[in-house]
Formats: C-alpha cells, structure tokens, sequence
C-alpha cells in the first residue's frame, strides 16, 4: 500500500514535472509585470503624453480656459489656414460647432489621427458645457445630477429561500466557476498531449510492468490536478494583483475585496477541488482510449466536463427550479451547480453535504473507469475502442 | 524431492473472437534458466507473453508463478523484469532521468539505483551519454538503455521480447553476454526471439510454439531428439548416383544433386550399416559431417507441424 502510494506520488511529480517549464513560468511572469509598469507609467503620464494639447477654438467659443491638459486658443482665422497649423503640430487639434446652444450640443474635432487624449477631452467638454446649459436653464449642478441618476429596482421574493441581492454571492461563486474553467483547459489540453504521447512512444507497457493501471492513472490525475490548481491559483493571484494595482495605485483607493464572500469561499472550494478532479479523470479516461489522436473522434467527448459548469451559469436566473435540485445533488453535476445554488439562494447544510458524498462518488467512478479504459486501451492496442466497449469496461472489467 | 518451477503453465488456452492465440499450453520453467519462447509470427507467442505479466488472462487453464513461498496467478510486478516487444522511453528525458525514474517506480532507494545506473551504463558502455536525452542515441543503444531498465530493481524474473532484434551483431553479443551476467546473478530469464544463433548460445531450454501449440520443448539436445535428427553426413560421389539401387530406408535421404546426397542420422548405432550401403551406391569423393543448428530445426519442426485445418480435418 505504502509503495503503491509512493507510486502515485512519482508518477505525479514526473507528470507535473514533465509540463511545469520553470523558465517560462518566470518569463510570463516578467511580461505581466512589464506590462503593469507600462499601464502605470503611461496612465501617470511619465510616457508618451505630452504636457499639453492645444485646441483652437473658434473666437466665440463659450469657455476662455478648460481643465489641464487642455489648453485652448480661440482663433479667428478659417479652418484651411489652421490645418497647416496642425500638420505641422503647433496645433493638437481644431475643434468647430456644428449647431446652436439650444440644440444637442455637436462639435466636431478635426486631428491629424486618432489620438488617446481625445476621449479624455470629450468628457472634459461635456462637463463644461453641462456646467453652461445649467447656467442657460436656470438650474443648479445637483438638480442635473438628479436627473443623470438611474432608477434603483429593489426586487422582492415569493421564494423566501432566494436571498436579497445584498446577501447574493454570484460573483465569488462565477469567479470559482470561471477558475474551474480555466483549470480544466489546462487539464484537457495537457491531459490529451500526456496520454497519447506516451502511447506513441511506447511506454505505456513499461509502465504497466511497473505497477498496475490504476496506480498509474491516479498519478497523472495528481500530477494534471496539480497543473489545474496551479493554473486556477495563479490566475486568481493575478487577478487580485490586477485589482490591486488599479484601486490602490492607478486610482489611488483602497483595495475593495468586498466582492469575494470569504464564508463561502471553503466550501466553493472544496467543491472545485472535486469537480477538477473529476473532469481530469474524465479526461484521462476518454485519453486512454485514443489510440491515434490525429484520427480519432473521441477527442470531443473531453470537452463533456465543460458542461456542468455551461449549467452552473445558467442557472443564475432560476437557482431554486426542480431541474437544478436535481443536478445539485447528480454526481456528475453537482461540483458545479450546488456552488452557485449556495451563492443564490440558502441551502441546508445537509444539502451541501449531500452533494459533496454525491461528487465523491462521481469522483471514484471515474477514477476506477479511467483505470479500466486505460487497460482497455492497452489490450486493444493499434485498434480504438467503440463507445460501447468503453461502456462496458468502465462499468465492469471484462475477467 | 523436485524442486518446484519458478513458473508453470498448464492446459493454458487463449481465444480472441474466432481466433485461438493460445492452444492447450503446457510448460514449466526452474528458477534460474535461461528460457527461449520461439515460434513464426502470430505463432501466439505475445499472447503469452501478456498472460504472463497478467496483463490479459487465460480462458482456461492455469498459470501459476511461485515466488517466496507464495503463488501468484502473473509475475508479480516486483519480480518482473520487462522489455516489451514496442519499447519505449521518454525521448525528450535524459538516460539518467529515464532509468532514475523507472527504478524509483520499481521502489529501489535513489542512492542505489544511482550506483545500479552507474554500473549498467559502464557495462554498455554508455556513461558518457548518461546527461544526453534519450533521443539523441541511436535506435540500438536506446534499446539497451530499456534493458537496462527492465533490471534494475534486480528481479528474480526477467521477460524479454525479441531483446536482439534491431541490433548490430556486435551488441546482440553484448545483450548475451548481459543476458549470461543476469543467469549468473541467479535471474530466471525468459526471452522470445527469432535470432535462433543467440538462442543456441543462451538458452538452457527452449519452447517451439506455431498456432499456440507447442510443436518442440526441452534442451537443445532433447530437441534434436524429438525432432529425430541428431546430425547429418553430406556425401559426394565421383560420378552420378541412383538411389533406387539402395536397399536401406531412403526416407532420411536426400538428393542434394546428380552426385551428393545428404542423410540425416537420427540414431547413430545404425551409423555403420548405412555407410557401408552408401559406399557401394558409387566411389566417394568427399565426406562431410554437419550437426542441425537451431535455426534448420525450427524450420523443420514448423514445416512439419500440420496447420489448423489439417488437425481439423484430421480428427
């Protein structure tokens, strides 16, 4: 038992080993921070911008001065003798009114391409002239503000287990669905290139004269899961470093992970745990029974472990139906609906646990049918097993 | 008391759909032996072969390993030495991270399995490539690096699948004498191989299967003796001969040409008696004496064992 488990683990480590590219891993890392100082620098200005865009304005333009790093000039002169002015850049840009102030107000804005400040100053002008039609309209600041402000819709349910939309947590639970993605992309691409190409090489009898095929299989679920939460960890870093750097340094504001319900957190956790699980042993199972992958149509069935979370998002809209009661407690599903349930409605502990025994159970099936398919494989080697033979090996091991 | 054999097989038949792979096989092998399965291609020698690492099972029948007191229905995968017929390793791994990581499988302790490396790579002389990935070798000394994988977690069983085959004569010498070093260390090894002069020199007993039948089973010398053919005398005559004129059996005879003919002696006490009949068929220019090697037995026996059909239409 203690060899077999030891098996398992160097199976795992050669497994993750055999796809982690240290160098790589640090390269990538190096770009995003690369690209990171780059947002900073040039969103503070230190690159690329100049200190000032001058506008010309024509002589009867409303404001003598807009906020920096706009400056504008009013000129008298016609816009053909202002172009050469442009071109040959002692202008930034010509801007020319279009209609009156009763009107909408319409401008147009003649530059020599299209520039990144231009957005900057559009806001810039809106908020001058919302500033001079309130003055014209006799109205204050606040009282244009009101009426910017959109309706708020409190909804109330019927249904007193769906809670209030402060109490709601879709977005840690879409953000654990959306990791699981990630993870399982990671898997499927990695998973397929293992499997087969050990097919190809030939070790795969080697192996088998080492341990049995169920040891082997375990290991390089280990080792893939183990990609698969390296894959979801580090991108849930960069995510929260991303955030970071835009609240605390860009807009120089405190960093707001309100957003993340830390209680349900653990248990969101858990289930994506098991549900990795059971799609990289899925996956090994549909791998081990490609024997050429540039001819096989097996191939699309590893994208079948995409479903339950395709379901988890759709359930948003109606997280306490009959349907999703179901899936919730369905083995094959519940790793991926009965998070987003928890996220949207309150459900019974024993509920979430029936659904953690049911995942455990859909994680041992396809465990022990991924070791069998993986045998199968091997007796039928040079011919592909039919769905039907996989069928009936992942249920039962012919003796 | 006899000695019980480190593996036996009995009655063990093998059906895939409609074809029989293996027929009614019976054999044993003592601890310690050099072993050869020899057979034609499709003679079901790989279907046995996997029976025995318990990779598929008999239909019927029994096999039965006896290793430390104990009986097991495959070569356990402790004891089990494999080079499979498709062979393979990590080409993009160096040797060393190959066999490190195969013998570490096998549960030998890495300082060990580091001076066992160390050993095996002097003796195939490739420790200079140790650090070089495994596909900058070429094909033969990749195969000797999985040879050397098959025994480092030292078995007492090593099962061999056409281990000679793509190599130059020069390492099919080195595989025998390191099949010879593994007889030494106590190993039992069975091999499967169409090299029947590598056989000659290694094997102590041997199996001849066609169509999972065994056709011819024992020694060399006890081979022989089944097959009724011990040696053969080439005669050439002076002048062109007329067998019908020879009184004695003429079955074992053959007309090799006009004046040469070839008899096979099956039993050398009657070896006087055919001579003399011999001389008098004409005068004898050259006499010369030829003991059967491997390879003309085997096609032999193979020739002489009827097909399928013909035991079908037989019974």
């Amino acid at each position: 038992m203690e060899h077999k488990f030891k098996q398992i683990l160097l199976v795992a480590k050669w497994e993750f080993m055999q796809f982690f590219k240290w160098k790589q891993e640090l390269l990538s890392k190096v770009i995003m921070l690369c690209v990171g100082l780059f947002i900073y620098f040039s969103q503070s200005g230190a690159l690329f911008s100049p200190d000032k865009y001058v506008i010309a304005v024509p002589s009867n333009f409303s404001a003598s001065q807009l906020p920096a790093p706009f400056i504008i000039e009013k000129r008298s002169e016609a816009v053909e003798v202002l172009i050469p002015m442009l071109e040959n850049k002692q202008l930034d840009g010509i801007l020319l009114p279009m209609n009156t102030l009763d009107q909408q107000q319409q401008f147009k804005l003649i530059t020599v391409g299209k520039m990144a400040w231009q957005k900057e100053f559009e806001m810039v002008l809106s908020t001058h002239y919302s500033k001079v039609l309130a003055e014209r309209l006799n109205i204050t600041a606040q009282q244009i503000e009101l009426l910017q402000q959109p309706i708020t819709l409190v909804n109330s349910y019927l249904d007193t287990k769906i809670k209030s939309q402060e109490q709601q947590s879709s977005s840690t639970a879409i953000g654990v669905l959306v990791l699981m993605i990630i993870g399982i992309f990671m898997s499927f691409g990695q998973i397929f290139v293992s499997i087969t190409g050990e097919k190809q090489q030939r070790v795969t009898e080697q192996l088998y004269a080492c341990m049995s095929a169920q040891t082997w299989i375990d290991g390089k679920i280990f080792g893939q899961m183990l990609h698969s939460l390296k894959a979801m960890i580090s991108t849930l870093i960069s995510f929260i470093l991303v955030m970071a750097f835009m609240q605390v340094i860009l807009k120089g504001q405190p960093l707001d992970l309100s957003m993340i319900n830390f209680d349900l957190l653990p248990w969101l956790g858990l289930f994506a745990l098991l549900g990795i699980y059971m799609a990289t042993a899925f996956m090994a199972a549909i791998a081990s029974a490609i024997d050429d992958p540039n001819h096989s149509g097996k191939t699309a069935f590893m994208i079948l472990p995409l479903l339950p979370m395709i379901i988890g998002f759709f359930i948003i809209d109606s997280p306490s139906g009959t349907f999703v009661e179901v899936l919730s407690y369905f083995p094959l599903t519940a790793f991926a609906v009965m998070p987003m349930k928890m996220a949207l409605i309150d459900v019974p502990i024993w509920q979430t646990l029936i659904a953690i025994v049911s995942t455990l159970i859909g994680c041992y099936f396809t465990r022990v049918s991924a070791g069998r398919l993986f045998k199968l494989g091997m007796v039928m080697y040079g011919k592909e097993p039919n769905l039907k033979q996989m069928l009936r090996w992942a249920l039962k091991e012919p003796s | 008391m006899q000695e019980k054999p480190i593996l036996n097989v009995c009655n063990v038949f093998k059906h895939y759909q409609q074809v029989t792979a293996v027929d009614n096989l019976s054999f044993s092998v003592k601890e310690g032996e050099i072993f050869a399965l020899l057979g034609p291609n499709g003679a079901g020698k790989s279907s046995l072969v996997r029976m025995l690492i318990g990779f598929t099972h008999p239909d019927s029948g029994t096999i039965t390993v006896n290793l430390d007191a104990r009986s097991y229905s495959a070569i356990p995968h402790h004891a089990l030495g494999y080079l499979p017929e498709d062979r393979g390793l990590y080409s993009e791994k160096t040797l060393t991270q190959n066999l490190m990581y195969f013998a570490r499988l096998r549960g030998v302790d890495k300082q060990i399995a580091k001076q066992r490396i160390d050993f095996w790579l002097n003796e195939f002389e490739l420790i200079e490539r140790q650090h070089d990935p495994l596909k900058s070798l070429s094909k033969g000394n990749q195969q000797k690096v999985q040879l050397i994988s098959a025994v480092l977690h030292e078995p007492k069983l090593v099962l061999l699948d056409e281990p000679f085959s793509g190599l130059d004569p020069i390492n099919q010498e080195k595989v025998v004498t390191f099949l010879a070093k593994l007889k030494q260390r106590g190993i039992t090894v069975i091999l499967s191989a169409h090299q029947m002069a590598m056989v000659e020199k290694l094997a102590d007993r041997m199996l001849l299967m066609n169509q999972g039948q065994t056709v011819l089973l024992g020694s060399l010398a006890e081979i022989k003796q089944q097959i009724g053919v011990s040696a053969e005398l080439v005669l050439r005559y002076e002048t062109d001969i007329n067998l019908n004129t020879l009184d004695a059996d003429s079955s074992r005879l053959t007309l090799l040409n006009n004046n040469t003919i070839r008899i096979e002696l099956s039993d050398a006490k009657h070896l006087n008696t055919k001579l003399i009949e011999l001389t008098q068929l004409g005068t004898l220019q050259h006499i010369e004496s030829k003991t059967m090697d491997l390879h003309q037995l085997y096609l032999k026996a193979i020739a002489q064992h009827p097909t399928q059909e013909q035991r079908q239409h037989g019974a």
